[in-house]
């Protein structure tokens, strides 16, 4: 079988069959034999409203690493927390490894996939810079499994049931945008296959070269 | 391009096959060094390099998770005193509070998620190195979800972190404490441990 036909098939990520794709009908999905995972999708319009959908997410996780996320307030002295305090806290304290972990999992890693999320589709939109989409593709695949805004979600939850015993707790637009990231990155996720966007990649820079 | 000796083109063999983690190409498994032919990465190494990297990594993880659970991972000081909590201590202080969720929630993420994940490598190590017969989707299926659960671990550390800025008043204030810092190095040994897992280990 040539190289080239393997391109005809698709492997599922979580059990590994191989499946041989069939064309979809816009907003369809196609679902593993074994395992039921959802393995391809046809989006109608998938460029412009994933690049929507990313633009917001930016914004609106700048908004979240800017604005405080929640207050608490113990015998009439209020105590705020925000993403950067927590990175200041944990070298104030010493745990230098802590606090960087923190930085990077929490903060960087999320906004390099977003940003690079959006400067691909709109440099594929424009049919520019083949090795840069390239680079950034591979970036964003890599980076994935150490963005971890999702349990740090979890977490920001378990402390407020920690602390609702003790003292009252408000709840900032830090706190409100942080859901509405979540959300949006869920959608994207969902939205984005990577096969695909190689598969756009190779037709769209093979047509200028 | 390396062409197979398939003749019939119905049939194609799915051992030969693997996927690119990076951009999910298939590719012709050459049984060592795997370019991809679409992203051009290096995806797979030698399956022998790469079997031992997951081992050491999990060997350090595994060790790492005992002053992770030992020393405290939160430190309460209040008008003077010191109170120190570990892991469990803190889940047994939850429990005892009533906050049964939590408790499970951080039961299952802290102390479950890392022991399944230490089981769940080591099974599919143990697997591949003794050819034993076991059923490779369920194999493939482990694995995906030790990837999965990878990072829920990460709760308490992320707690630990939250609770220090805002308990930070004169009379009271919570500080991390060494668990802290081990809780989290194991935590990126396990991740990096089944990062370099070879799925083609599987495969045998
Ligand atoms: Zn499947
Ligand atoms: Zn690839």
């Amino acid at each position: 079988m040539p190289s080239h036909e393997l391109d005809n098939f698709i492997i599922c990520k979580k059990c590994h069959t191989l499946h041989k794709k069939v064309p979809l009908a816009h907003d369809t999905k196609a679902v593993c034999r074994y395992c039921d995972t959802v393995i391809y999708r046809n989006h109608r319009d998938l460029f412009n409203t994933t690049l929507a959908l990313a633009i917001t997410a930016l914004i609106l996780l700048i908004v979240s690493f800017s604005f405080t996320i929640l207050t608490i307030n113990i015998k009439g002295v209020n105590q705020s927390l925000n993403f950067a305090s927590m990175f200041i806290v944990m070298f104030e304290h010493h745990y230098y490894f802590v606090g960087i972990m923190l930085g990077f999992l929490v903060m960087l890693f999320p906004l390099i996939i977003l940003s690079s999320t959006i400067l691909l589709l709109i440099l594929m939109k424009y049919r520019k810079y083949p090795y840069l989409v390239k680079r950034l593709l591979i970036l964003i695949a890599k980076l994935i499994p150490w963005s971890m805004i999702d349990i740090f979600f979890i977490s920001i939850l378990v402390a407020m049931v920690k602390l609702f015993d003790f003292t009252q707790i408000d709840v900032d637009v830090g706190f409100i945008s942080f859901i509405a990231v979540l959300l949006l990155d869920f959608m994207i996720i969902k939205r984005i296959s990577f096969n695909e966007l190689w598969i756009n990649y190779e037709e769209i820079y093979r047509i200028n070269a | 391009m390396k062409r197979s000796t398939e003749s019939t083109p119905n049939r194609y063999p799915t051992e030969k096959l693997v996927r690119c983690p990076i951009c999910e190409a298939v590719n012709y498994d050459t049984q060592s060094i795997i370019r991809c032919r679409r992203c051009k990465e290096l995806i797979y190494k030698h399956k022998q390099i790469s079997y031992h990297k997951t081992l050491a990594f999990l060997i350090t993880a595994a060790i790492l998770y005992i002053p992770a659970n030992v020393y405290p991972i939160l430190i309460t000081r209040q008008l003077g005193t010191l109170q120190e909590n570990t892991i469990l201590g803190g889940i047994i202080a939850l429990w005892e509070a009533g906050s049964y969720p939590v408790a499970l929630i951080i039961l299952l993420a802290s102390v479950f998620v890392p022991i399944l994940k230490f089981l769940f490598i080591s099974y599919l190590l143990i697997t591949s190195k003794y050819n034993m017969k076991s059923s490779k989707v369920d194999q493939h299926k482990l694995f995906y979800i030790t990837e999965a659960i990878g990072s829920w671990s990460m709760v308490d550390v992320f707690v630990v972190a939250i609770l220090s800025v805002l308990i930070h008043f004169s009379s009271i204030q919570i500080i991390p404490g060494t668990g802290a810092t081990a809780f989290a190095l194991m935590v990126f040994f396990t991740m990096l441990s089944a990062l370099s897992f070879d799925i083609r280990l599987i495969k045998h």
